[in-house]
């Protein structure tokens, strides 16, 4: 099997590193493929063992002021909740945001190798990445790796020279363009909450409310989802953080406990 | 003769549990020292910790092979490192190098499950989680291994920290004392020790701060 | 076996028959322990084939170098393919001529490395190592399994032994042992290990490392006594079984 990892080598070249002497140490990294017949039931098997991380609600949609981001940060394996503080939203650059559903280490790493890319492109051409050319670049790289057992669900997110930018990326080589995408297990809820509060007009305030909204009732209803939930927005001047809740604080913030009428103090019972 | 050697597995588990908790100006990683296969123990004494630079210290619980192998590579790149660099690898850098190590492993992982410990360039304690395939973030404290189901929730009940993704952020360190934070390493495993059969033995704890690096020990239940 | 080739499993590969992926024929546990001014090692002289005991004088401890001795159970072809191994490690060594030579720290080092990256190419060596050694006053015990776990301790053992021999010896086991308190501790996991795994056999090799180098005994064999009332009627009472 043969696979594309050109992008994975360090941009300087390592000193020494062609003396021998390091022996293919310090040469660019590739990735170990197992020496079996059936990949598949590896893959199957070894996945089995490690349980990456799963289990999420991520969402964002454009509006009037730019594009707003949101994401839940709990990490289960199985019914084991292994983090309650994941940072979902992956800041690429100042102008771009990523989301992470599905692996966290697929997400998490090809989200680094976007950034190194973005950079590069950067560099390379003095001005800065579309949203559009990022999210190819990462729908691409997945694609060359279908099959192989990758999970990523991703959201790129960010602001270019044609405005705000949002596309939705997957592992089975999937790129949509779009005003409005929820990702992961908690989507359905999300996507409720979402679709029933979305105007094109509304204020960043507005905005910010209902990604919070949309976020909190997906924790509410999915078990995989939880923990704190983190609004973003990325405007002309990049991306901002707006807020981080506790999901268990928000709950009373949108239900809070009405103190019930007392129908009938309790008194004591005289000479019992 | 072939029925019982119809599956051979690349892989094992020898058990064992890691635990770090980051303070406000040291560091504290511990891990028993018990390896096992199966229900057998193959020994009471093998220590799970290792030294990467002076201010990263790892420990790693799985499949001993793999850990020794990524412990070596680490090792390895530290020193190539420290040539071209002249100086002692940061935590934060190790720990990205770490996670990076695993995941060039993706398609055919080390079982290992890592704890990052540490303190940062300001002299703050670090503690960095990992899974098998190389995901990691920053947190206040962390366990990891066979008994980490176990040390988390009780770790979350007496040190719950507040997110770090909370806005406005609220100071997420650890309020123990050095001491407070020993002792209470060695109560998480003695608890662990009495409910998981892969964790006991002895107890390995290295403690990171200004003055150095400090090694202690403490017996846990053999049985 | 029919049952095995109908089916191939995860790791079968037709083209690669070289793997190996069940052993054929094979040595039960080896045992061995620190001494006062050494390495005991003990092992038995069958050789398995399947539940059939195939044959009865296979030497499973070698001296390797000056300062190291190996001793292996599992599959007899992959052990002595090793052999062939350390036997070239040790002549190149010996080719610097720099009176340095490997010891057993390094030996055992070696073989990790060999059995870990047999391991990687899914083409294991089938066995289990105990490497034993005495180099400049220090002594060494190591052991490596088939997919490279290892490590030292004052006393090892492989397969079987892991089960029924070890709780003796760190029952019993203490540093100041002398050859004969040695000797007879081995022995006496030897006759255990004799007594409840099948596939030992009654005629071993006992073999001792020390500064001044390696002796491995004649075979021989072990006083027995099977009149144990467990072994006359062992189902007495137990009803419902044979």
């Amino acid at each position: 099997m043969k696979l594309d990892t050109s992008g994975l080598e360090s941009a300087a070249p390592l000193v020494g590193a062609s003396s021998g002497f390091l022996d293919g140490f310090a040469d660019a990294p590739s990735f170990e493929v197992p020496t079996t017949n059936d990949f598949d039931g590896f893959q199957k098997e070894a996945i089995q063992m490690v349980k990456p991380a799963k289990g999420t609600t991520t969402l964002a949609f454009i509006f009037k002021e730019g594009v707003m981001v949101a994401a839940d940060s709990r990490a289960s394996m199985g019914g084991y909740i292994s983090s309650q503080s994941v940072k979902k939203i992956i800041e690429i650059n100042p102008y771009m945001l990523g989301t992470m559903a599905g692996g966290a280490a697929d997400c998490q790493f090809w989200h680094r190798n976007l950034g190194i890319k973005c950079r590069l492109h950067e560099l390379a051409n003095k001005r800065r990445i579309s949203v559009t050319g990022a999210s190819k670049l990462l729908a691409n790289i997945l694609y060359s790796y279908r099959g192989m057992g990758l999970s990523v669900g991703t959201m790129i997110a960010g602001w270019d020279e044609t405005g705000p930018g949002l596309y939705y990326v997957d592992s089975e080589g999937g790129r949509l363009k779009g005003m409005r995408f929820s990702v992961g297990s908690g989507s359905p809820y999300a996507y409720g909450v979402l679709d029933n509060g979305y105007r094109y007009d509304m204020s960043v305030e507005e905005a910010a409310e209902l990604a919070r909204r949309a976020i909190y009732h997906a924790t509410f209803r999915d078990g995989a989802s939880g923990g704190v939930a983190s609004v973003y927005h990325v405007g002309p001047n990049g991306w901002k953080k707006l807020s981080g809740d506790d999901v268990g604080e928000l709950h009373y913030h949108y239900y809070p406990v009405v103190q019930g009428a007392v129908e009938q103090e309790m008194v004591e019972v005289a000479g019992a | 003769m072939t029925k019982e050697h119809a599956n051979w597995s690349p892989y094992d588990n020898n058990g064992g549990s890691c635990v770090a908790i980051a303070g406000a100006n040291y560091c504290v990683i511990a891990a028993d020292t018990r390896m096992s296969t199966g229900y057998s123990i193959l020994t009471r004494d093998y220590s799970k910790i290792c030294k990467l630079a002076d201010k990263a210290v790892l420990a790693s619980s799985g499949f001993q092979a793999d850990v020794k192998a990524l412990q070596k590579h680490l090792a390895a790149k530290h020193l190539i490192y420290q040539h071209q660099h002249n100086k002692q690898m940061s935590c934060p850098a190790m720990a990205q190098l770490l996670s990076n190590t695993l995941y060039y492993k993706r398609f055919f992982p080390y079982y290992a499950f890592n704890v990052l410990g540490g303190l940062d360039s300001e002299g703050k304690g670090c503690v960095f989680t990992y899974d098998a395939v190389g995901s990691y973030e920053r947190v206040g404290y962390s366990s990891q291994g066979s008994g980490s189901t176990l040390i988390i929730p009780f770790l979350d009940n007496q040190l719950k920290s507040p997110s770090p993704l909370l806005l406005p952020a609220v100071d997420a360190v650890t309020p123990l004392s050095e001491a407070e934070a020993i002792d209470l390493v060695k109560t998480v495993f003695a608890s662990a020790t009495e409910r998981d059969i892969y964790t006991g033995d002895r107890l390995e704890i290295v403690v990171l701060n200004a003055d150095g690096t400090r090694y202690e020990y403490m017996e846990l239940r053999k049985d | 076996m029919e049952s095995n080739q109908a089916k191939p499993g995860l790791l079968c590969n037709p083209e690669a028959s070289q793997r190996t992926l069940y052993p054929y024929v094979t040595g039960t546990s080896v045992v061995a322990l620190k001494y006062k001014d050494g390495i005991l090692m003990a092992a038995d002289m069958g050789g398995s084939y399947g539940s059939t005991l195939r044959y009865k004088s296979v030497e499973r401890m070698k001296p390797i170098g000056k300062h190291s001795l190996l001793g292996a159970s599992g599959e007899i072809s992959d052990f002595q393919e090793l052999l062939r191994y350390l036997d070239e490690l040790i002549l190149y060594d010996n080719m610097w001529d720099d009176g340095n030579s490997l010891g057993p720290k390094e030996v055992h080092n070696y073989l990790t490395r060999v059995m870990y990256n047999r391991r990687n190419k899914f083409n294991p060596l089938w066995n289990s190592l105990v490497l034993g050694g005495v180099k400049k006053g220090q002594k060494y015990l190591g052991m490596v399994s088939m997919i490279g776990v290892n490590f030292e301790d004052n006393h090892v053992a492989t397969g079987f032994g892991n089960h029924l021999a070890r709780p003796i010896l760190r029952d019993e086991w203490h540093e100041n042992l002398t050859f004969e308190e040695g000797v007879k501790l081995l022995e006496k996991c030897m006759r255990v290990l004799l007594y409840r795994d099948r596939s030992a056999v009654n005629k071993l090799q006992i073999s001792k490392i020390t500064e001044e180098g390696v002796t491995i005994s004649q075979p021989y064999s072990l006083k027995t006594f099977w009149g144990f009332s467990a072994f006359e009627n062992p189902t007495l009472g137990a009803e419902g079984s044979w």
